[in-house]
């Protein structure tokens, strides 16, 4: 027979199944907090999207006296906004990346990726300042002058970079504002993904020869391959979604102009600058405009991620 | 050459013929759907040192793993078959594993310090029972210590991070962790493949003692290690105990072919 | 013998333009690199040059004391807001924090390889990034239409949901860290699981969670979209019940800073400068932090 034990009674095991539920709600909070939010936006745009339907996208009216609005300018300045960014941002971070992964001696490694990864703890409302107060002025008085007074009378880039009050501000400076927020993000997971490339890799690379371009070029990018697109897409996504740093810098403008040097808005900008005065209708269009940018981010952080999951090692 | 499953062949050494502690009948073991063991049969002596050896990937690590249910963490693993302590069916669902766990200890390859102090790695286990106060604690903390040969190393740094101890060390306490909680039966899963020969050599004489008192399984691949501390043998191979018995005939003068051909080193 | 070699080798010289060529594209593309990477140094330092420069020009006693001024009025301080950004910021990570533990753990130790694990997984990472004011919309209907006022409560609420993703990632990888022979160890003695984690995967996951939770609370500290529809402001100290607008750091910049008032501007630096010295001093620590664990 058994000889009983000493320590032979165990504690009730309830507290450990209640650890267990609390530990599935927490993980439950996440999913409802998403959904929360999308069924927020949804619920408060919906009169919004029913009054004028698809019009609504497509659409440049704000007005908020006659109640009649669209989403046009808002989409337009979120989304030309956010690709100047990416188009700035993207070739700076891979090679920044690059640098940091590749060609810095040891010894500066980790200062440099310390200083990016402050560049990125930065937040969005210091940017702003920066951009509005330091940036804005700058860029007026050496490029917008300049170039508007250049182009003037050309075709295209007439039209695109006219400035009629070169005040700094615009969709171009914001454009530029975003780019240099999201280039430490792109930075730290193109990082990341060249540095989970195996060493073999690289030194055979080396080994027949390559210069250290070509072996980034034709070896390590190629084989980071799609998580470099996702991580351009991560910082895409932050860059449709900033707030603070594009409303100090964009303008805030209801109309939409051709021209890049022009004011514009964003969905963030029109929220953070309309929505705490709002009222009814106007309330309902600028949570639809909400929506919008939900749907928007969502997909492409969706994607992103994916793609980033694909190639990254858990 | 063939071979008999495996009913004791002698006494144990200790003289006296005491009834088996463990014993295993056609046991099978499955890493999903692929069998590990198969139709295991065995009897672990009490109060003497059982060796489990045989090449790698034998199954003497997965075999010695269901004396405590320890597999039972993986879902995918499973066992039937009979496994019994002290008459007692271990493999049941019924079987409160936590329990059982308390009565059969283990210590592992690689020592595994709490990230805790010296005093707490020991007293964890003790602090499991509601019924102990810390004045029981405290003592039996201090007795396993010194059972472990530990306790002049550490006495007056028992609230140092076990972390900070040498490996060596480190297996002692891990030794006396598992001490502490008074069990039956002790697995040793290779716990000297990590540490230095002297440490190793340590360790095997704190297994000597340690047999007086408690029933001992250790898996080891270092046949000369089995040869030193164990009294009974028993050699797997792909799966199957090949062969059991005292250790003295299955290094000298083994029935089976394969038993003979492993202590003569002829694969490994 | 000879020739052969001879051949070998000349079937090996590349021609002196190509290799001339591949090295400049080299150079070039390694100074580039470089000059990206200054360029971002640059930058940096610009941005903290600037924010120091006006900052501390602000800077005074009362700054730490005096509540803000009203507009016109002359002076004051950004006490009130201080206060608040520090209540919201607790509040926040209050309920981060546990929430955050929790459904990591969930993550790494609970929820195996089942599929709403995955899914909470991807999902929590997508919410790492979502836009911050729309968390804010979302707060603001679920907390400040019902409840009819702003409140330092959904403000909280509001920080609570930016933190807890970087809280949920940082407790799964460190706990994922963790060998799976301590958990053995621990179950082999007899312990639960819910034993083994709180008291061995925890302790030894303990500084990692920690760096997460610290770089949460750098990144909330800063955050003004969410704020903007939850705690808003308040142009004096906040009342205890937190009802009603809670002055805070980020909201009082943005408004200060787009203001006629020249003492308004002022404060809207300094306090610029003092939330960025508190999230420098945040992610140092949990560098540092992060540094001492790993010797």
């Amino acid at each position: 027979m058994i000889a009983s034990h000493p320590a032979g009674r165990r504690r009730v095991i309830d507290g450990a199944r209640f650890f267990r539920l609390a530990s599935l709600a927490s993980a439950l909070l996440v999913l409802v907090a998403l959904a929360g939010i999308l069924a927020a936006m949804l619920w408060g745009g919906w009169p919004v999207f029913r009054a004028f339907g698809s019009g609504f996208v497509v659409s440049a009216d704000w007005d908020i006296g006659r109640e009649r609005f669209g989403a046009l300018v808002a989409i337009v300045g979120t989304f030309s906004s956010a690709l100047i960014a990416l188009v700035i941002a993207l070739p700076v971070s891979l090679a920044i990346a690059v640098f940091l992964t590749q060609l810095a001696p040891s010894a500066l490694k980790r200062p440099l990726a310390t200083a990016i990864e402050l560049l990125a703890a930065v937040p969005s409302i210091i940017y702003g300042m920066w951009g509005l107060f330091a940036f804005a002025p700058l860029f007026a008085r050496h490029v917008q002058m300049p170039v508007s007074e250049l182009v003037e009378g050309m075709p295209i880039i007439g039209t695109i970079l006219h400035a009629r009050v070169p005040s700094g501000v615009g969709v171009l400076t914001a454009g530029i504002i975003l780019g240099i927020m999201i280039v430490p993000l792109i930075a730290s997971v193109a990082r990341d993904m060249l540095d989970q490339i195996p060493t073999a890799v690289r030194e055979s690379a080396f080994g027949i020869g390559c210069t250290t371009w070509e072996v980034v070029r034709h070896v390590l990018v190629p084989q980071a391959g799609a998580s470099l697109v996702g991580a351009a897409m991560l910082g895409l996504g932050r860059a449709l979604g900033e707030t603070m740093a594009v409303t100090f810098v964009i303008g805030n403008a209801n109309r939409l102009s051709p021209s890049l040097f022009e004011p514009g808005s964003t969905i963030a900008s029109r929220l953070a600058n309309e929505f705490n005065e709002a009222d009814g209708l106007h309330l309902n269009a600028l949570l639809a405009l909400g929506c919008i940018l939900f749907v928007i981010t969502f997909v492409i952080l969706v994607l992103a991620r994916l793609l980033i999951a694909r190639v990254a090692v858990r | 050459m063939n071979l008999q499953p495996l009913a004791i062949e002698a006494t144990p050494a200790s003289g006296t013929a005491a009834a088996p502690r463990i014993v295993v009948r056609d046991l099978d073991f499955f890493y999903g759907d692929s069998r590990a063991l198969k139709g295991i049969n065995l009897d672990i002596g009490d109060r003497e040192v059982t060796a489990l050896v045989g090449p790698s990937g034998c199954g003497k690590s997965t075999l010695l793993r269901t004396f405590n249910r320890i597999y039972s963490l993986y879902p995918g693993q499973r066992a039937t078959g009979s496994v019994r302590l002290d008459g007692r069916e271990i493999l049941g669902p019924d079987i409160d594993v936590n329990e059982l766990r308390a009565r059969v200890g283990m210590v592992f390859q690689k020592p595994t310090p709490f990230p805790m102090s010296i005093y707490d790695n020991v007293a964890f286990g003790l602090r499991l029972d509601r019924r102990l106060c810390a004045a029981d604690i405290e003592e039996r903390t201090e007795q396993a210590l010194r059972k472990a040969a530990l306790w002049d190393e550490v006495k007056d740094k028992l609230k140092a991070p076990g972390l900070s101890l040498s490996g060596g060390q480190q297996q002692r306490l891990c030794i006396a962790r598992a001490i502490a909680l008074r069990p039956q039966v002790i697995l040793f899963d290779e716990p000297t493949s990590a540490l230095d020969p002297i440490s190793t050599a340590r360790i095997e004489e704190l297994i000597g003692e340690l047999r007086r008192d408690y029933t001992i399984v250790i898996v080891t691949h270092n046949m000369q290690q089995a040869a030193r501390i164990s009294q009974r043998t028993a050699f797997m191979y792909l799966g199957e105990v090949v062969e059991a018995g005292p250790t003295s005939r299955i290094f000298m003068n083994p029935t089976d072919r394969r038993t003979q051909d492993y202590v003569t080193g002829r694969f490994g | 013998m000879e020739a052969t070699l001879d051949t070998a080798m000349s079937i090996r010289a590349a021609p002196p333009s190509l290799v001339r060529r591949r090295r400049v594209a080299d150079r070039v593309m390694k100074f580039a690199c470089l000059a990206a990477t200054a360029l971002g140094v640059v930058v940096l330092g610009w941005i903290l040059l600037m924010v120091a420069i006006e900052g501390v020009r602000g800077f005074s006693t009362a700054l730490f004391i005096a509540p803000t001024p009203g507009p016109g009025s002359a002076g004051g301080g950004l006490a009130n807001a201080m206060l608040g950004s520090l209540v919201l910021s607790m509040l926040g990570i209050g309920v981060a924090t546990p929430v955050g533990v929790l459904a990591g753990t969930y993550l790494a130790e609970l929820g195996g390889g089942s599929r709403l694990a995955a899914t909470v997984r991807f999902l929590n990472d997508v919410l790492l990034s979502a836009p911050s004011i729309l968390i804010g919309v979302f707060v603001y209907a679920l907390m400040v239409r019902p409840m009819g006022s702003y409140s330092g409560w959904a403000g909280g609420v509001a920080l609570a949901i930016i933190a807890t993703p970087v809280i949920v990632r940082a407790t799964e990888d460190m706990l994922r860290l963790v060998p799976s022979s301590l958990r053995e160890a621990g179950a082999a003695l007899g312990a639960s699981q819910a034993r083994v984690i709180t008291s061995i995967a925890w302790r030894a996951a303990r500084a990692g969670i920690l760096t997460g939770i610290l770089l949460a609370t750098a990144r909330i500290s800063g955050e003004t979209a969410p704020l903007l529809f939850t705690a808003l402001n308040n142009n004096s100290w906040f009342d205890p019940s937190l009802m009603g607008g809670v002055a805070n750091l980020p909201v009082t910049i943005y408004q200060f800073a787009l203001s006629p008032y020249e003492n308004w501007q002022a404060l809207a630096w300094a306090g610029a400068l003092v939330i960025t010295l508190f999230i420098l001093a945040l992610s140092i620590a949990a560098r540092l932090l992060l540094d001492r664990k790993a010797r």
